[in-house]
């Protein structure tokens, strides 16, 4: 990589490393805006000019997993001082935890929703890879008639904005009782990612060599044993970064959810900002919301990232 | 125990006739090689014997069984590609001992077969390695480890050195050679390289727009070209050909290249031979290889004058090109004979050695001086 540069092309390095940094922290301002914002008191997440220096606590998550309700006179000093540590924060920011009546505190509705989040997105990421994977293994591999066709349909359904048919989605899911269900979300975002998996897929198997399965079948192996042992092993980096653009879509997909769910299935995105709406907005509890919300699909996209990278690209290099 | 033979075989690409009613025997434990350019059929032919490929009529049989219709796995042949098509995710031992697994061999024997194999081929250091880190020869000698691992009925193998260097590719061959001499499994090997085809068949099949044209062990192949495609393909450098004439002479023949103002003096039989085939005044192609062309530097009987033009110096030997009439022919000389370009030569023939073609079929006229 040590090739000779003339002055120019240094120059134009440094023009282009300087253009990437700037647009990382365009990138980045909103998740830092977050990650402070979800960490400050309430009184300093909306002064103008916003605070930077501040002493991060703890108290909007608490307030995220808790039910709570306005104060309208402080405390006593002997339930203050009985409260746990979180419990204090709470009555600090004057609020006051919600209790049962045998002093178990009320959650939010926060984590019930977060793990729908969890369940409609793995589920659908899984439904849609790996129907995705076999479609397209079969367009790719054997001569099917209309090929170009097909593949042009399952692309073409993805040409509309899926909010066009929000309605009568609706409608038709309340007449078969889909509505504010988990089925309900995950057959639509299996939906949603199936065309977009099937294309990305199909052009991860089409760089596969077909010797491969023509080894394997020579080998002793029947096809559907060569496309566990051979093809979906060699297909990695391709599920991989399929995976995490389906999981990606279905994670913050907002709009079916808002309108499809209210309670029992509804996930995070539209859960979120309806926070808003309780009382005077509490900015840093949203903040916080969104901030756990951001983590999974950093996490999964960490883990994955070996296989991101191969992914694209994939097919530049022949060996 | 393995015959493989093939009755009448044709399969079609749409309309284009890859291969056109090929039937052929191969004898158990023979090395045959298919030889032609590409798009002959050769590969497409190897295919369809380990029913990668579908025929559209005839018959294949493995052992004395028909296969047309059985499926690949149940054929139980072994098949080498040309990309060798080992399984990057696997290492060279689990490449190995892929087949074995598919019969669901027991461990122990898994262990001491892929050893004993690689042991054969001399990569049991590389065991524990990715195809990737290996070597063109050593994915090779990997490729052939696991076709060899299972003990097949037969070898296929499809220009299994095609992809190495010149250097490596001749290592090879020698290898293939003493694998073969070793291991006697029946073996069909695919090439357009007629040096390999040459060097490790027992027996060659020159295949052409998915037609047999010879089939025939090396040296006769060589010797005895049945046709104008046969006689170029084999060889090298490529036999002379040029278009000539026929006339009678002083009591001999005289085979005279078109456009030239001399002939070459042949034996009187020849007339006879080729009346009998035909009429004698057809247009006719005379070849004769380069060996068989013989030059002198001085005027001799028979011979014809030209000048020498280009020369290509071997080491061993020296390639002379020089024009007569309308065709420019090669000669092969001692090294060093023709001293420059532009040096007068006297042209004579090894009649022996000399083939008369039929120019409007292409076929030989079978002469033999």
């Amino acid at each position: 990589m040590a090739a000779v540069r003339t002055r120019g092309e240094v120059i134009r390095h440094r023009l282009s490393v300087t253009a990437v940094l700037v647009i990382l922290l365009i990138t980045l301002a909103p998740i830092f805006w977050i990650t402070a914002t979800a960490f400050k008191p309430r009184n300093l997440a909306t002064t103008m000019p916003p605070t930077v220096f501040f002493e991060p606590e703890i108290s909007p998550f608490v307030k995220l997993f808790t039910k709570r309700s306005q104060l309208r006179e402080p405390p006593t000093e002997e339930v203050y001082n009985a409260a746990p540590w979180w419990e204090k924060t709470v009555f600090d920011g004057g609020e006051k935890v919600v209790r049962s009546g045998r002093g178990e505190v009320q959650p939010s509705g926060y984590p019930s929703r977060f793990l729908n989040s969890l369940i409609v997105a793995i589920t659908s990421t899984v439904l849609a890879v790996s129907m995705g994977t076999i479609t397209a293994y079969g367009f790719s591999r054997f001569k099917v008639k209309g090929e170009d066709d097909w593949l042009f349909f399952i692309l073409s359904t993805r040409m509309l904005p899926p909010v066009v048919v929000a309605i009568p989605m609706f409608l038709m899911y309340r007449a078969v009782g889909l509505n504010d269900t988990h089925l309900g979300l995950i057959i639509l975002y299996t939906a949603f990612n199936l065309s977009f998996s099937v294309w990305l897929m199909k052009g991860f198997i089409d760089e596969i060599p077909k010797e491969y399965e023509d080894a394997a079948l020579v080998d002793g192996y029947t096809r559907m044993q060569a496309f566990f042992k051979i093809v979906l092993p060699e297909a990695a980096t391709g599920i991989a970064a399929t995976a995490v653009f389906c999981f990606i879509t279905a994670w913050n997909e907002y709009a079916f959810a808002l309108i499809m769910t209210n309670r029992r299935a509804q996930t995070a995105p539209p859960f979120i900002p309806s926070q808003v709406g309780s009382g005077l907005p509490d900015w840093t509890v949203i903040a916080a919301g969104t901030f756990l919300f951001l983590l999974p699909v950093a996490i999964f996209t960490f883990l994955l990232r070996n296989h991101l990278l191969r992914g694209m690209s994939f097919g530049a290099i022949r060996k | 125990m393995t015959q493989i033979a093939l009755h009448n075989i044709n399969k079609h690409f749409g309309a284009f006739h890859v291969i056109n009613n090929v039937s052929l025997t191969v004898e158990d434990t023979e090395f045959v090689v298919f030889l032609g350019q590409s798009g002959c059929g050769k590969t497409t032919t190897l295919r369809a014997i380990a029913g990668l490929e579908t025929i559209d009529s005839g018959e294949i049989l493995i052992g004395g069984k028909p296969v047309q219709d059985t499926r690949v796995e149940e054929r139980d042949v072994a098949f080498v590609f040309q990309n060798f098509a080992l399984y990057p995710h696997l290492t060279v031992f689990e490449n190995m001992a892929f087949p074995l697994r598919a019969v669901r061999t027991p461990k122990a024997q898994v262990e001491t077969t892929v050893r004993r194999v690689a042991d054969v081929l001399q990569i049991g250091g590389l065991l524990n390695r990715r195809p990737s880190a290996l070597s063109g020869g050593d994915l090779q000698r990997v490729a052939i480890g696991r076709a060899l691992v299972r003990n097949p009925k037969a070898m296929l193998m499809d220009e299994p050195i095609g992809s190495l260097d010149a250097k490596l590719r001749e290592e090879m061959r020698v290898e293939l050679k003493r694998l073969h001499v070793e291991q006697g499994s029946t073996t069909i090997y695919v090439t357009h390289d007629q040096i390999e085809a040459m060097a490790l068949a027992d027996r060659i099949v020159v295949m052409h727009a998915g037609v047999l044209q010879q089939v025939g062990a090396p040296e006769d192949v060589y010797a005895n070209p049945v046709n104008l495609f046969v006689a170029q393909f084999v060889g090298s450098p490529v036999m002379n050909v040029a278009d000539v004439t026929l006339a009678e002479d002083a009591g001999g023949a005289r085979v005279t290249v078109a456009g030239a103002t001399q002939g070459f003096a042949f034996p009187s039989a020849l007339l006879g031979q080729v009346a009998a085939t035909g009429p004698a005044n057809r247009p006719l192609t005379l070849g004769v290889r380069p060996e068989a062309v013989r030059l002198t530097l001085q005027p001799a009987p028979g011979a014809v004058a030209t000048e020498a033009h280009i020369i290509e110096p071997l080491g061993s030997h020296d390639i002379v090109d020089f024009r007569i009439g309308d065709a420019t022919l090669r000669a092969r000389t001692k090294a060093g004979f023709v001293p420059g370009p532009g040096v007068p030569v006297w042209v004579t023939l090894d009649h022996s050695r000399a083939h008369l073609f039929d120019t409007a079929t292409g076929q030989t006229l079978g002469i033999r001086l």
